[in-house]
């Protein structure tokens, strides 16, 4: 559908605290159009996202998401400003992406497969797309 | 004078406060509260008719919008929003500063797909596509709404009331449904809304006494959406001690439908009601009357790079499905034929210079003055059929 072969691959990554092992895509895009809100067991998802402009999120959006950045933008400002849902967590590279979602119990976001120079195991969970 | 230049001042001070709070944005960022905000101006420039200020052959600078918004969620089935909002639109909205919603929002049920809850305080009222989020320019497909279905004269009436709202929504394979019912209490008092419903504006008062509203939203998974919002509300006009009208009620009812298919890049969305107005009690010179109008909008656009959007639209109204282009008003009041019906076509350009800062361009041919607000043409045999109007935008959020 969108075709990205030069675009680098994307990991999903969640808190420890998360009890999943492997996601849906339709799951996933629930989550990160925030129509879905909590883990099943009733966790609260605490979503994390790079800037709309960052490679990692653009390859991510639309590689796992099928969505353009500027969608889902949109998305998330109708949602936010409206009241109805929390905006994703933005943030401002992929350190940071990975130690809040180290340190926030039901989180999510994503990291570039090529940034794996820091221990990505070390408590974070990389979970896969079924 | 006095008045612009104090606006001014209001709106130097609104700006200050905004960046204070972007100076501490990363304090801001927790998980659980979040302050965002906007802040855009507006020049638009008109011939024959005057849009928001003296646009005329001239350039208003009268158009500033101003947005600080708030979102904290205290327990996981409790969110708390609220938004203050600085709006100044010609002579239509003088009212500078004021609270915009604040709502609490009581999730009773909550699991991996499905939500219930309820909404109280001012809350936001759904209808169509874009009203929640109308005052936010960024979420709008153009500078201006589709003033043929989100009539800014009238904006007050819709945006956000005194009420309760039960929501529910839940996803599945079919996509993700939305369903709201609620009750507010309704504006009706200002100028640019007895302009609407009254004529002109009225030295008696016209008090919202209830609403009722419900929307029914589908995204399919196919990355379409259609909604219909429905809307009830009713207001009664209270005379001053020297009036020429009676007291009186008015009622609006109207079906909205909306639907949108997203591409890509592209996006084709439409929008169409048959509101009924309707008014009684009033007295001989503002007799009994059901009114039916007409009004839809047909809107592309095209995101042709990441950072650059085009946006076309063709909007229609007509205030009176039985006169569609005003002959019968004319002949029986002698009133300008043209103040029944609009046809105006848009052509806007967007670029989103970073993710912070967007510049929009947008130009209006019209024929037709049913759109024009009141009180920046106060005198409406001065008003022309045909009139054009270029828009330019600046718009930071944070």
């Amino acid at each position: 559908m969108l075709a990205s072969s030069t675009l680098a691959m994307a990991d999903i990554i969640v808190n420890p605290s998360v009890n999943v092992r492997s996601i849906s895509a339709a799951s996933l895009r629930n989550i990160y159009t925030l129509r879905q809100t909590s883990w099943p067991g009733g966790q609260t998802i605490v979503v994390f996202v790079l800037p709309d402009n960052d490679p990692a999120h653009e390859a991510f959006t639309k590689e796992k998401l099928g969505l353009y950045p500027y969608r889902l933008r949109q998305i998330w400002d109708r949602l936010s400003y409206s009241g109805m849902a929390r905006a994703p967590i933005e943030v401002k590279d992929e350190n940071e992406l990975r130690a809040r979602v180290r340190a926030t119990p039901g989180a999510i976001g994503y990291l570039n497969k090529d940034a794996g120079k820091d221990t990505r195991h070390d408590g974070i969970k990389t979970i896969t797309l079924e | 004078m006095m008045a612009s230049r104090q606006s001014r001042w209001s709106s130097l001070l609104l700006a200050g406060l905004l960046g204070a709070s972007n100076a501490g944005a990363d304090g801001f960022t927790d998980t659980r509260y979040r302050i965002q905000g906007f802040a855009a101006q507006t020049l638009i420039s008109s011939t024959n008719n005057n849009f928001l200020g003296d646009s005329r052959d001239s350039i208003s600078t009268d158009f500033t919008e101003l947005g600080l918004h708030g979102f904290w969620l205290p327990l996981d089935s409790l969110q708390l929003s609220g938004q203050v909002l600085y709006r100044r639109a010609g002579e239509s909205d003088q009212d500078g500063l004021r609270l915009d919603y604040a709502q609490a929002d009581w999730r009773f049920y909550q699991d991996d797909s499905t939500q219930l809850g309820v909404k109280l305080g001012k809350v936001k009222i759904p209808y169509g596509l874009y009203n929640e989020t109308r005052d936010v320019p960024f979420t709008r497909p153009s500078i201006l709404l589709p003033q043929a279905i989100y009539l800014d004269t009238s904006r007050s009436v819709l945006i956000a009331a005194p009420g309760a709202i039960f929501h529910g929504s839940t996803v599945n394979t079919y996509g993700n449904f939305d369903v709201t019912l609620g009750w507010a209490r309704p504006d009706f008092d200002s100028e640019a809304v007895e302009d609407v419903f009254l004529g002109s504006n009225q030295p008696g008062n016209l008090d919202g006494t209830s609403a009722f509203s419900t929307s029914l939203r589908w995204d399919t998974p196919t990355d379409t959406t259609f909604m219909l919002t429905y809307i009830d509300a009713k207001a009664d006009y209270a005379p001053a001690r020297v009036d020429y009208l009676a007291p009186g009620s008015i009622r609006v009812r109207n079906l909205l439908a909306s639907v949108q298919q997203r591409f890509d890049t592209v996006t084709l969305t439409a929008e169409y009601n048959e509101p009924r107005n309707s008014r009684s009690g009033l007295g001989a010179v503002l007799p009994d009357a059901v009114r039916d109008s007409l009004s839809y909008y047909l809107q592309a656009e095209w995101r042709f790079h990441p950072e650059w959007e085009l946006v076309v639209r063709n909007e229609i109204n007509h205030r009176d499905k039985d006169d569609k282009d005003g002959t019968q008003l004319q002949a029986a009041r002698g009133l300008p034929a043209h103040l029944l019906y609009t046809d105006d076509w848009v052509v806007g350009l967007r670029w989103d210079v970073t993710p912070n800062l967007m510049l929009r361009a947008e130009y209006h041919h019209v024929n037709g003055t049913s759109g024009l607000p009141g009180p920046d043409n106060p005198n409406i045999f001065a008003t022309e059929q045909r009139w054009n109007m270029g828009l330019l935008q600046a718009a930071y959020r944070f």
